[in-house]
């Protein structure tokens, strides 16, 4: 009977660790958890008794401690092998749900990419639609700073900014904010593997 | 080589160490399989056993999926006589050529470190 009890405690803690490696494949999960319940049965000798699976679990951390460990590991592993915008976006949505930071981090570089598209598309659409696209200062007495910027088949009744400068600067503008956006994924992603790394005592 | 706390460190100092003892992890994780194959448990006791360092157990995999996905190690799971199948880690080729360049560099970074350390001997006895 014990050792069914410790059997049970085990793929409960498995389920719950499960429970938080959204940020990995299925494949990888399965992996992971593989790992784990192979390292609890060296740890305990095959002997399964719920006090032995509780040492060997209490050693491991919690679910989503180790949890946390892993995503990050591997996401940060993934973003050295290929660091294009969209890898780099990929891995700070597999991070949001980790962390506060991670979370951030995710909203940072989604806004950004998105900005940079929105210059990038506007200047790119000017020439052929001169009327659609653009960026408008909004009429709006409540708001002093209310732009709009893109390409609408309804522009907005408000004064044009920028007319035909939008061209030279929203490729900067859209090219630079991509980059700098780029570049905080990446500081951020390998920030966060930092953080998960544990020194040897 | 063992390294071991000779007195209570204040904070900056226990910094410095916590960095040093991460940046040498890597290099522990790669030298336990130079002799061969072993799965995490036993690099763990490995660790401890021959370097006097406690790993956390719940870092040693994510530690050891990026070593995988550097291309430092391989791994494969077998089938054990405890009744359950083990995944055991391997040096790859580029693994046993960076552990033996990093070896090389720590043992050059250390003696060096070792002859400008050597007053302190005298002054602190």
């Amino acid at each position: 009977m014990s050792r069914e009890q410790g059997q049970a405690h085990l793929d409960t803690y498995l389920a719950q660790v499960h429970r938080y490696l959204g940020g990995l494949s299925e494949a990888e999960a399965r992996e992971t958890l593989a790992e784990l319940r192979s390292h609890v049965l060296d740890r305990t000798e095959g002997q399964l008794s719920p006090a032995a699976v509780e040492a060997a679990i209490a050693a491991l951390g919690s679910p989503r401690e180790v949890a946390r460990l892993n995503v990050t590991e591997r996401v940060a592993s993934a973003l050295e092998t290929n660091r294009s915008a969209l890898s780099v976006l990929r891995a700070t949505g597999r991070l949001a749900r980790l962390s506060l930071y991670g979370f951030f981090s995710f909203l940072v570089s989604l806004t950004g990419y998105l900005l940079a598209a929105g210059f990038l598309v506007t200047a790119v659409v000017k020439p052929f639609a001169p009327t659609r696209a653009g960026l408008w200062r909004l009429a709006d007495p409540k708001d002093d700073f209310s732009f709009s910027l893109g390409v609408s088949n309804h522009p907005p009744p408000a004064q044009e900014l920028l007319g035909w400068w939008i061209i030279p600067i929203g490729l900067v503008a859209g090219a630079v904010l991509a980059y700098l956006t780029w570049r905080f994924g990446v500081f951020s992603v390998r920030r966060m593997a930092r953080g998960v790394r544990r020194p040897a005592t | 080589m063992v390294i071991k706390q000779v007195a209570p460190a204040d904070d900056e100092t226990g910094k410095w160490e916590t960095q040093l003892r991460k940046g040498g992890l890597g290099l522990a994780v790669l030298a336990t399989l130079w002799p061969g194959r072993l799965y995490g448990l036993e690099m763990l006791r490995r660790l401890d056993a021959d370097a006097g360092l406690s790993v956390p157990e719940g870092t040693i995999y994510p530690l050891l999926s990026r070593l995988k996905a550097e291309g430092l190690v391989t791994s494969e799971w077998v089938e054990s006589s405890a009744g359950h199948p083990r995944k055991y880690y391997a040096l790859s080729e580029l693994g046993r050529r960076r552990v033996r360049d990093m070896a090389a560099g720590w043992r050059a970074f250390a003696t060096g470190l070792e002859r400008l350390l050597a007053p302190l001997d005298g002054d602190q006895q």
